[in-house]
């Protein structure tokens, strides 16, 4: 899933001080999920940013809803219920949810609350790790299901680099050495002789070479 | 309780039930009828239903109400002297077993008012015990 994080308050505070009223929009998507982009963090945020010592003039005023998803805009246009004299949205959407009420908004500014963070999953209760970076061209089945591209702080395909220390990155002791991970799991799997295969150079035009990718036949164009 | 609702508009021509991702959607034909079925544990609630329905028949919105379902209900054990809400009787009972002996119905107000009190009565008693010895001196 998407994790986002918030952005710092004084940050939002500042991109929203010269409205008047300022519609506040949870996604009940990924970020609720991540604990960022909810109902509840709406209610919060709407709360925190109500209090005056953020502004240098009147704060706005706030009105908080939540959207299913903000990523889809047949969605958004159906279901999504702005008050008539908001002046702007802050989003707690990922940058795809902002972007697709931004589209489907004509005239009303849509501002991020969010920062967009990575695609990952929960480790424990409350802790989200990157495990996918949408290259575009998985690699997991020859990794033991460990992802080299976003888990070793290099992208090494054919690792690992001589830096790491009993079992962990060189770049801090948090971090797990995923070469490490993927020979384990290839151990355990039986599988090690995989490990001796090399990774050619790995084709990154599905990554973001020709630009934002798309998935999916637009029926209104055939 | 169902979460998806159509309208009269439907003519049970079943894409939505091809089109659901999530095999949420099904349909029974039996007694010279049909049911589309939906199973809401199956549903993530994308859409594609009310997207492809070629009669405009399916009902989103009733997936976004904002309603509260009540899923359990228990009866409440209540402060002896001012009627707050304390516990449920269910939970006194695991409360009073782990303890090991019945609770006093009083909520935090009432059980400090309630030992001052006895505080008072004791430390009273205390004194009228050490005056009558006193006396008889
Ligand atoms: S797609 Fe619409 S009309 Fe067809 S069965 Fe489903 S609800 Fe009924
Ligand atoms: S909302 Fe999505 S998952 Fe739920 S029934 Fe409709 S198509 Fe299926």
């Amino acid at each position: 899933m998407i994790v986002a994080e918030l952005k710092p308050i004084d940050e939002i505070a500042e991109s929203i001080s010269h409205f008047k009223k300022v519609a506040i929009v949870a996604c009940g998507g990924c970020v609720s999920i991540c604990l960022t982009g909810g109902a509840n963090n709406a209610d919060a945020l709407a709360r925190e940013l109500a209090h005056p010592r953020h502004y240098q003039s009147l704060p706005p005023v706030f009105d908080t809803t939540t959207i299913q998803r903000q990523c889809e805009k047949d969605f958004v246009n159906a279901f999504l219920n702005i008050p008539p004299d908001a002046d702007a949205i802050l989003s707690l959407a990922c940058g795809a949810g902002v972007q697709t009420v931004a589209e489907a908004m004509e005239t009303l500014p849509v501002i991020p609350a969010l920062n967009t963070s990575f695609l990952g999953s929960l480790d424990a209760p409350g802790i989200w790790r990157e495990k996918c970076q949408g290259c575009g061209n998985c690699l997991l089945a020859f990794t033991g299901g460990i992802c080299p591209v976003s888990r070793c702080a290099k992208h090494l395909l054919n690792g690992p680099c001589g830096g790491s220390k009993n079992g962990k990155c060189e770049i801090g002791e948090d971090t797990d050495c995923a070469w490490q991970l993927i020979i384990d799991r290839l151990k355990v799997l039986g599988r090690l002789d995989e490990y001796e295969k090399l990774f050619p150079l790995k084709d990154w035009s599905t990554d973001r070479g020709k630009g934002p990718r798309v998935q999916g036949v637009d029926r209104t164009k055939t | 309780m169902s979460y998806f609702v159509v309208s009269d508009n439907c003519n049970g021509c079943l894409s939505c039930v091809e089109n659901c991702p999530a095999n949420a959607l099904s349909y029974e034909d039996a007694d010279g009828k049909r049911t589309i079925l939906h199973n809401m544990a199956r549903c993530v609630r994308c859409a594609n239903c009310w997207r492809v329905c070629p009669q405009e028949a399916i009902q989103f919105q009733h997936f976004l109400e904002n309603r509260w379902d009540a899923v359990i209900q228990l009866g409440l054990v209540y402060c002896s002297v001012c009627g707050e809400p304390l516990y449920t009787a269910a939970q006194e009972k695991t409360l009073s077993g782990n303890m090991g002996r019945p609770l006093e119905h009083l909520c935090p107000k009432h059980k400090s008012a309630d030992f001052a009190a006895r505080q008072a009565l004791f430390l009273k008693k205390k004194q009228s015990n050490r005056e009558t010895q006193h006396d008889r001196r």
